[in-house]
């Protein structure tokens, strides 16, 4: 090797040292790590365990409000740790009761003969120590239960500890990261730890890709692997519905299944996705989707299997669960196994994309008391006279034996006196709960639209049909007996291995299919599911109103109009996100007709003022509705006798108060506007009327946690007016058309419920020799079906101009030239156009050819492309 | 995740293996180094020179710019020409160079190293038949290796994260200071010959110990 001397040469002498002469010319001081919350690197976990704290903590707000100052953490820690010792308890004391007590002397089978007295003591029921562990050792049950019993309780320690761990990393992030104070932490709300953390990005740059980070990618990197399974939900692709001979149309989605299905698609081994941000790289190339599957459908079967040898050890852990998690909650109210519970399936049918875990569940509890309701209607009155003639009977029964009681105690002593008063008590309590309540008006369809203003999604067929049992029995899938959420947790290890073996196994490649079409590369965020960005153009769906804004195909569509409501209500609940133009667009759009409809609706209620394009009345409608808005807005304070009145005047105003872009002061000054107007007058909420317009970021926790307790308040309404809004749009616009509903499409071969007629009559669909999963509509290519093939392509030239327009943020994954640099928000795209989806078999289009060529270039030899991303 | 990633992929002849790789870990790591720092007592420091070195290649047509630091240089050597002799006459490879942070932790537990970028070469190896053909490639793979080191320079210009500038305590935990003469940023070199990625058993268990634990 030829070595050139050039001018650069070391000094020999002044190793490493500054020139002699010039110590002071040339300083630097260093910016120092003051805190270590630069640049973390797993910022999906991060991020996770920041929402949880902080939404637990918002949890404890109510309990704060009316008590001390007492931190939420250490409350739920204390709890946790009791909740240790519970568990040894219970365990111990079970294993003592069945082992170590002498039954015969505690029923007085047996004589023990005292020398002194008759008085049998507790001691002498209790065997000795050594004939107690021998029947312990003896007894082969005991000791594997009480081995797995240990094991959990160690998991939970080791769960419990580590959790302490965590708990310090983000109490220390807050207060020195997010710069709040002790004080200030019990109170704070997720929407504040959020617009800080985006303010410390900018300084810190906890996120190396980008400058700034947007609320979406915060969303969705907590929210990464829900999206997807809410997606999968939404588009039917999971095996958790089945049609049962007996019991007919049921769903089956407990814990265990769920955690299985995460196990496969998200971090098992040999799963789909890499790490936890990216999916492995052969599954977005289509070139071996068979092999993919293939290979998908073995592991779902070790994994079935491993499930189904496993299978006792889950069983009497999962008793043990349910036995310790809910005998406590059983003792303290007995009521609650028959009270209801929304189901593991509903929370994820009615869950918006990018909708935290705290955000569902407060609305899904807004919503609760008027689901129960709802489901009380359906009683049957047959039950019913049943159950008033038992409980006379019983009743009667028990008011003799308890007034003899009375008369003379010694009846007690009678052999089972007193348990069968204990169990006429039980049985008329049971009763009871059948009898309806004398006053309740029985106004179903009322009831569900209140539901719906809640939940937001509903399957179309539902409305008008509120008073039947099919709706009845299709809710009751969504709202669920807790008893029977229990049994299906304890049937669980049994069933899943059966799902994962004989269903799941069998739509492995739409499986394969569905990762590759709907995933998206977010630079800064990973690999995120597509649907979960909540583009209208990608995923609309024409009938809810991104009518000639959508291109997409019927595969690409989010159903139930999952994409626009989704996109409303994170819109609303993050007032300062940003989205591209044209969703603004649309934003903004649906918020001015809502609001036109609202202000006209208060100016005159004649519905002839109404242009004939609009709906006519829509808004008029849902605010007069005598139940339905005023109970959306402040369910807990209002009475129906006054809050027709008040409902109108407090959601006119509300709507009044919409802007197109709503920033958070104009908000606040609507805010105080509005609760002036509806004289909402309760204690708390006097003084932040008038304060809420002078809060000022400096203002006290307190002033603050309370204005934006109102404010998310305000959101969930208005959300609630926009989606009650959406569907009564939906609901007439689809009146004419072919009813595409899609109230859980039949899997596999019925799942054409969602393709118009004339696509599904396709003669030659199974003519093709290329391969296609079942949930793919068939192939377009007869005149019959050119329309929506001309769509498909004319919104591929469509969309390619789109993404020319918007190359600053989005680009194709497969861009021969990857030379974006730009920092800011991009997009890489997977091949747009789904494999084995719409427009597969159909035309050829040009967009077709990309993944190919993408593939060929890697296979070339020589790499002429320098790929740096 | 939390690391920008960048991949280079050259195509070369077995002889060039060496040279090639060292030209652009050279080239990346002379825009990733500085001098030494001498801490002074307000908290100030003051930096140290470093020197450039133009090397020549032997089998490419090709000069690289590297440090001028003897150390640093036998440190890349040695990693290059471990993965030189694990290659195959003609196979793939891929080398990477990965910038990391250490975070100290608390006693049970190792120190974290958190990478904030990562440089992944891509070695292809061809056989070439005959002299005229290798005289085509050794122009070729110079040309190539030019146009990689200015979108290296490229990729450096932009101005992207770097971990800020340590007060003298932890100086260890962005710089490599084991260089008497230079101080580059803390770097690992990783090589994998056969690109038979996948979840590794580690990893999962690792999720799988985490996902217990989480709440």
């Amino acid at each position: 090797m030829a070595h050139f001397e050039t001018e650069y040469q070391r000094l020999e002498a002044s190793y490493g040292d500054s020139p002699p002469g010039e110590e002071n010319l040339l300083m630097h001081v260093p910016e120092g790590t003051k805190s270590h919350w630069h640049h973390i690197e797993n910022l999906d976990l991060f991020f996770q365990r920041i929402s949880f704290w902080s939404c637990f903590s918002f949890k404890n707000l109510c309990a704060v409000h009316d008590n001390t100052d007492k931190n939420g953490f250490t409350c739920m820690l204390l709890g946790e740790i009791f909740e240790l010792v519970q568990l040894l308890f219970v365990v111990g004391f079970t294993v003592f009761l069945a082992n170590c007590v002498d039954y015969d002397v505690l029923f007085a089978n047996k004589f023990v003969n005292h020398t002194d007295s008759s008085k049998v003591t507790l001691p002498d029921a209790i065997l000795p120590m050594d004939v107690c562990s021998a029947h312990i050792r003896d007894n082969a049950f005991v000791i594997f239960v009480l081995i797995i019993s240990g094991v959990f309780w160690l998991h939970r320690l080791i769960k419990f500890l580590y959790n302490v761990c965590c708990y310090w990393e983000i109490r220390s992030f807050y207060i020195k990261g997010l710069k709040m104070t002790m004080s200030e932490l019990p109170y704070v709300t997720w929407q504040e730890v959020q617009a800080r953390i985006i303010e410390i990005q900018k300084e810190h740059q906890i996120c190396i890709h980008k400058k700034e980070l947007t609320e979406l990618d915060i969303y969705h990197r907590i929210l990464r692997f829900k999206n997807y399974m809410v997606a999968m939900v939404n588009k039917s692709l999971l095996p958790v519905r089945f049609r049962l001979p007996v019991l007919g149309d049921s769903v089956f989605y407990t814990r265990g299944l769920k955690y299985n299905f995460e196990l496969i698609f998200f971090w098992g081994p040999g799963s789909l996705f890499e790490n936890e941000w990216s999916l492995k790289p052969e599954y977005k190339r289509g070139g071996n989707r068979l092999e993919l599957a293939d290979r998908l459908a073995s592991r779902i079967l070790w994994i079935g299997i491993a499930n189904l040898l496993l299978c006792p050890v889950i069983l009497v852990w999962q008793i043990l669960y349910a036995f310790f998690s809910y005998t406590e909650v059983i003792k303290r109210e007995p009521g609650s196994l028959g009270a209801r519970c929304w189901s593991l399936y509903g929370r994820c049918y009615l869950r918006h994309f990018n909708e935290l875990d705290h955000e569902l569940m407060s609305r899904l509890s807004k919503g609760y008391k008027a689901s129960s309701k709802y489901m009380n209607c359906f009683l049957s009155p047959l039950l019913t006279v049943v159950a008033k003639n038992v409980a006379f009977f019983a009743g009667s029964l028990l008011a003799v034996l308890i007034a003899l009681t009375i008369y003379d105690e010694d009846v007690l002593a009678v052999e089972h006196v007193l348990s069968s008063i204990t169990l006429l008590g039980v049985g008329i309590t049971i009763c009871r709960s059948f009898i309806p309540d004398k006053h309740m008006v029985f106004c179903p369809e009322q009831l569900l639209r209140v539901i719906l203003a809640h939940i937001h999604y509903m399957p179309d067929h539902w409305q008008g049909n509120a008073h039947r049992y099919e709706t009845r029995d299709q809710f009751s899938q969504l709202f669920q007996y807790k008893a029977v959420f229990i049994l299906e947790e304890l049937l669980s290890p049994v069933v899943t291995p059966i799902i994962l073996i004989f269903c799941l196994r069998r739509k492995s490649l739409e499986i394969i299919d569905f990762f590759r079409n709907f995933t998206v590369e977010v630079v800064g965020v990973g690999d995120t599911c597509s649907f979960a960005q909540m583009d209208i153009r990608q995923h609309g769906h024409p009938a809810w109103m991104s009518e000639g804004k959508t291109e997409a195909s019927i595969y690409q569509q989010a159903e139930d109009g999952k994409t626009e409501l989704s996109l409303m209500h994170f819109a609303i609940t993050n007032p300062h996100w940003q989205p591209p133009r044209e969703t603004t667009h649309f934003i903004s759009q649906l918020k001015e007709r809502v609001h036109r409809e609202a202000a006209s609706a208060s100016s005159d209620t004649h519905p002839l003022s109404f242009s004939e394009s609009e709906p006519r009345s829509l808004v008029a409608n849902i605010l007069a509705g005598p139940s339905t808005l005023a109970s959306v807005h402040f369910a807990c304070d209002s009475s129906l006798t006054n809050n027709a009145a008040t409902g109108l005047t407090s959601g006119e105003t509300a709507l009044r108060s919409l802007s197109p872009i709503s920033s958070s002061l104009h908000l606040r000054d609507s805010l105080s506007a509005a609760h002036r107007a509806s004289g909402f007058t309760s204690r708390t909420m006097t003084g932040s009327g008038t304060d809420a317009r002078t809060v000022s970021s400096g203002s006290s926790a307190w002033e603050g946690q309370l204005t934006s307790l109102v404010l998310s308040e305000y959101a969930s309404t208005e959300m609630s007016i926009h989606a009650l809004y959406m569907h009564e749009i939906h609901k007439q616009q689809s009146r004419g058309d072919v009813s595409r509903h899609t109230w859980h499409r039949q899997e596999s071969d019925e799942s054409s419920d969602s393709i118009p007629d004339e696509v599904r009559s396709e003669p030659n669909a199974h003519s093709r020799n290329f391969p296609r999963s079942h949930t793919f509509p068939t192939t377009l290519t007869s005149p019959s079906a050119s329309p929506a093939s001309a769509s498909a392509t004319s919104g591929t030239t469509v969309g390619q101009d789109g993404a020319k327009a918007q190359s600053s943020t989005q680009r194709r994954h497969s861009g021969p030239a990857a030379d974006h640099f730009g920092a800011s928000g991009k997009v890489v795209r997977t091949a747009r156009m789904p494999m084995g989806g719409w427009a597969e078999g159909g035309k050829a289009s040009s967009r077709h050819h990309e993944p190919l060529q993408e593939e060929t270039s890697e296979d070339e030899l020589p790499p002429h492309i320098h790929k740096v991303t | 995740m939390n690391c920008r990633s960048e991949v280079l992929e050259v195509t070369v002849e077995a002889r060039q293996v060496e040279e090639a790789i060292l030209a652009l870990l050279h080239t990346i790591l002379l825009h990733r180094s500085t001098g030494k720092f001498h801490y002074k007592k307000e908290g100030t420091y003051s930096i140290g020179t470093v020197g450039t070195q133009d090397i020549d290649c032997d089998f490419i047509d090709f000069t690289f710019v590297r440090v001028s630091s003897e150390e640093l240089d036998r440190v890349i050597r040695k990693a290059v020409s471990e993965f030189k002799d694990a290659l195959s006459s003609d196979g793939m490879g891929q080398i990477s160079l990965e910038f990391y942070q250490k975070k100290k932790s608390r006693w049970p537990f190792s120190d974290e190293c958190i990478p904030w970028e990562v440089w992944s070469i891509k070695v292809n190896v061809v056989n070439l038949a005959n002299e005229q053909e290798r005289q085509i490639c050794r122009e070729k793979v110079g040309e190539k290796l030019g146009e990689k080191v200015i979108n290296v320079v490229e990729v450096i210009n932009r101005h992207e994260y770097l971990p800020k500038m340590p007060t003298q305590s932890e100086v260890d935990n962005v710089f490599d200071t084991s260089f008497k003469d230079v101080q580059p940023y803390l770097y690992k070199i990783t090589y994998q010959i056969t690109d038979s990625l996948g979840t590794s058993v580690s990893t999962t268990m690792r999720r799988l110990i985490k996902d217990t634990l989480a709440l």
